[in-house]
């Protein structure tokens, strides 16, 4: 076989890995949804698993072996054998930032990484944040930016277009042009369009950290991949020390340098040297390499120590940083006054515990099916923004399912089985009486109390003769809330007639995570 | 130009635009109520039976669903709760009275309900769309509510209500059968057919507890079951109208029927050891001559009570 056709294959088997790749990782987050079954058919969390960035935060962070996140094992090793291949093969937003990069004209001819210091530096400093309390992996691992991208924004967005679209044509179009467009949209939703519309709050800057991934492509190809992404750093490191290793130019090619300036990472240096941290294994180079110079080879003998693009000095900086930037957090309000609205979903680890092992991945927030999660803002302080809470008044967390911790994969989020989750309490209603109506107005209601789902309702009532601003007296069932009861689902909150603000709501009072939070006892005669 | 007609023309003309929006007021049958009620009942264990029973009483389902119709067949299938938690209509009930209407020759069988807990989770496990998937029947539809097909319905008669959001299946059907199950609710003490009508309609739903039972009143001179037929086979005595708790459910093993939809609500009241007079919207109904509340003018028919 001629050369030349092997090297096109090659391309040619890297595209179609991406490919095949980029189309499971869309199955699987479709599928990270209610399919009819208390449990998820497959283990749609499994990019977070392998990801070993994320994996040596979590550990460093509890300081402890988290089996969850072994499969991030399986990776080291193939890296170790087979480089950077991740990156260049498999790697979804890899490929959609490939996908996308025709789009956008890099501005400059440089072909060197810009910043070939700035993720090693990152990485180094959210891993020494992991373990000394700061975790910032979320921020700014690929799979959390695109995950939580899709998740929170880009998929109700295309949701949002298709229902417009298709409620335009069912309101305004002809029949024949319905007898068309209604299959069209039935098929889009039983397949890629999420079951129903949700909202998510921070859902534009989700949005928007994701897109400056790909407008980044502005300023160099693969900008994310070379100067920002940790887990890119974390695998080159690997690749450096990996078997494999690729051979560039020599004596006897003319110095063209088309491999240099194809390179997509800035793998290539003048000297046509190809640094295994750094190479992807795109094997763009390879095809275009007029005399066929470059090779990929496996060699026993240990080579020359080759140098890395961190020095030694802004390695001792960062690991300093990610160690003396946490100690600032005790220094909050929020150290001493928790937000009382933070509520966790079911099966969460107690806060400090849950906040580091949480990479903000938004599985939960996708696969939950009330709409009730949503990221945090600053409440969790800053270091907690994109960790769940429920907010009850958009969605409240439906009685019999158990999905965000199936889906957790750090185990931040406890699997829960159902009897378990029946009874797990995430925090407690109360009733504002200044707006119920059966106190406030003397109007009749108790939309909460039909709704309370615990088989003995946590929401019971008196009847009481009150008189309604007509000055007639009229009987209503004021509802009130039983302690041992309420779990803090948030579905009185949800369905509360009231337009603005309810007049039940849930905040993390009594959350089972946290002992501090003990409701008081109506028994013990101290209140 | 039929009912069905004039809703899709007026939707095709002028929906879309806010100021038009389709202000539509339904012809109401002003036919005099018939002085006495057929009310079919049946007791047993066989729930199939039990509805071919209730329908043979009524003069079979043939009077009712007519070829080529398209029915629509109205259970509660509010909660995410297991069929012996008798928080929604069983799915045999549901599952018998859609192969009935069928066989009389039904073009399509839409089964839905606007649910409370999450839509998948309803249907699922309430047993109902596996029921109506063993049919293997394209006619037979169980799809979720569609939010885009609401529509803005005048309530000329109603006292409390005066403009409703209804289900446009609902309103276009040529055969409505309100399947509801009997159960308790703490606020209209029972749910029974004129309750379970608050499946079809959309916006805040919170809002029609305020003043419940002339609200389901003026709800029902709109939307009116072409036949009510009330599943009383495991009846929710506690903790309603979602339940959860088994021993809160008591097997009565009873069905009944009626084309009085108040009649229909009147009679399953007494299966709680109450009268007619002790549901608001019964007799709220009854007011507004909607139809006969008191039992004892009501022809029961029933080879087992």
């Amino acid at each position: 076989m001629p050369p030349s056709k092997r090297n096109i294959s090659f391309v040619f088997r890297r595209r179609f890995s991406q490919t095949v790749f980029l189309l499971l990782f869309f199955f699987l987050f479709i599928k990270t949804d209610y399919s009819g079954s208390d449990q998820l058919e497959y283990a749609v969390n499994i990019l977070f698993r392998i990801d070993p960035f994320l994996a040596a935060c979590v550990m460093l962070a509890v300081k402890g072996f988290v089996s969850l996140m072994l499969p991030a094992l399986g990776l080291i090793i193939l890296t170790l054998l087979l480089g950077r291949f991740f990156c260049g093969w498999v790697c979804p937003m890899g490929a959609l930032i490939d996908l996308f990069h025709p789009l956008f004209r890099s501005r400059t001819k440089k072909t060197d990484t810009l910043y070939p210091q700035l993720s090693y530096t990152i990485l180094f400093f959210v891993l020494a944040g992991a373990f000394f309390g700061l975790p910032l992996a979320g921020y700014l691992d690929p799979f959390s930016i695109l995950v939580r991208g899709l998740s929170l924004s880009v998929h109700p967005a295309l949701n949002q277009g298709a229902t417009s679209f298709f409620t335009f044509t069912y309101q305004e179009a002809p029949g024949f042009v319905n007898a068309v467009t209604e299959p069209v949209y039935a098929f889009l939703k039983k397949t890629i369009l999420p079951f129903d519309q949700k909202v998510y709050s921070l859902s534009l800057l989700s949005a928007f950290i994701l897109f400056a991934v790909f407008l980044a492509e502005l300023i160099q190809r693969r900008f994310f991949c070379r100067n920002i992404c940790p887990l890119g750093a974390l695998l080159g490191l690997n690749a450096r020390l990996g078997f494999l290793k690729g051979h560039g130019g020599s004596n006897d090619c003319k110095k063209c340098r088309t491999c240099r300036s194809v390179c997509r990472m800035g793998a290539i240096n003048e000297d046509r040297h190809i640094a295994m941290e750094d190479c992807t294994l795109c094997m763009d180079c390879l095809e275009k390499c007029p005399r066929d110079m470059i090779t990929f080879k496996y060699t026993h003998s240990i080579h020359p120590p080759e140098p890395v693009s961190i020095t030694r000095r802004a390695i001792v900086a960062s690991i300093a940083g990610g160690a003396i930037l946490p100690l600032f957090t005790g220094s909050r309000s929020l150290a001493k006054t928790p937000d009382p609205f933070l509520i966790r979903p079911p099966g969460a680890l107690p806060e400090k515990k849950f906040l580091r092992r949480c990479v903000r991945c938004g599985e939960c927030m996708k696969v939950c099916i009330g709409n009730a999660l949503h990221p945090t803002f600053l409440e969790a302080g800053i270091e907690g923004m994109f960790s769940p809470t429920v907010r009850a008044r958009i969605g409240y967390c439906e009685f019999n399912c158990t999905l965000c911790g199936q889906v957790c994969p750090t185990g931040a989020l406890q699997v829960l089985q159902l009897p378990a989750k029946h009874i797990y309490k995430i925090g407690h209603a109360f009733f504002d009486k200044n707006r119920c109506l059966p106190y406030a107005k003397g109007i009749p209601c108790i939309v909460c109390e039909e709704h309370c789902p615990t088989p003995d309702k946590a929401i019971k009532f008196n009847t009481k003769i009150v008189k309604n601003d007509r000055g007639e007296s009229v009987e209503v069932k004021q509802p009130y809330i039983v302690d041992n009861l309420c779990i803090g689902c948030g579905i009185c909150e949800n369905k509360c007639p009231l337009h603005d603000k309810p007049a039940v709501y849930i905040t993390s009072a009594g959350e089972e995570r946290n002992s501090e939070s003990k409701l008081p006892e109506t028994t013990s005669g101290y209140y | 130009m039929n009912r069905r007609e004039f809703l899709r023309d007026v939707m095709f003309w002028s929906a879309g635009l806010s100021i038009s929006i389709p202000r539509l007021s339904i012809a109401e049958v002003f036919a005099a109520t018939p002085p006495s009620p057929y009310l079919a009942i049946e007791k047993g264990v066989d729930y199939i039976k039990l509805v071919e029973q209730v329908l043979a009483s009524l003069g079979g389902m043939n009077k009712y669903v007519r070829p080529g119709d398209r029915v629509v067949i109205k259970p509660n299938i509010g909660w995410d709760r297991s069929p012996k938690q008798a928080a929604n209509t069983n799915p045999v009930v549901v599952k018998a009275l859609v192969e009935h209407a069928l066989e009389a020759g039904a073009a399509k069988v839409l089964v839905f309900d606007r649910t409370c807990n999450e839509k998948r989770r309803c249907y699922k496990n309430s047993g109902i769309e596996d029921a109506l998937k063993s049919l293997k029947n394209r006619k037979v539809r169980h799809e979720h509510i569609d939010n885009r097909k609401f529509i803005p319905v005048e309530i000329k008669r109603g006292k409390a209500l005066t403009r409703m959001e209804i289900y446009r299946d609902a309103l276009e059907a040529d055969s409505y059968i309100n399947v509801p199950v009997a159960k308790h609710h703490s606020l209209s003490t029972l749910t029974l057919g004129l309750k379970n009508s608050m499946g079809v309609i959309g916006g805040n739903r919170g809002q029609m507890h305020h003043n419940l039972g002339q609200k389901l009143a003026d709800l029902a001179t709109v939307i009116q079951p072409t036949l009510t037929i009330i599943d009383a086979t495991k009846i929710l005595l506690r903790n309603g109208p979602q339940g959860g708790n088994v021993k809160d459910v008591k097997r009565t093993d009873t069905i009944l029927a009626s084309t009085d939809p108040v009649a229909a609500d009147a009679y399953a009241t007494t299966l709680f050891g109450l009268k007619p007079t002790d549901i608001k919207s019964t007799v709220a109904a009854y007011q507004l001559g909607l139809g006969e509340m008191d039992i004892e003018k009501m022809q029961i028919l029933s080879s087992t009570v």
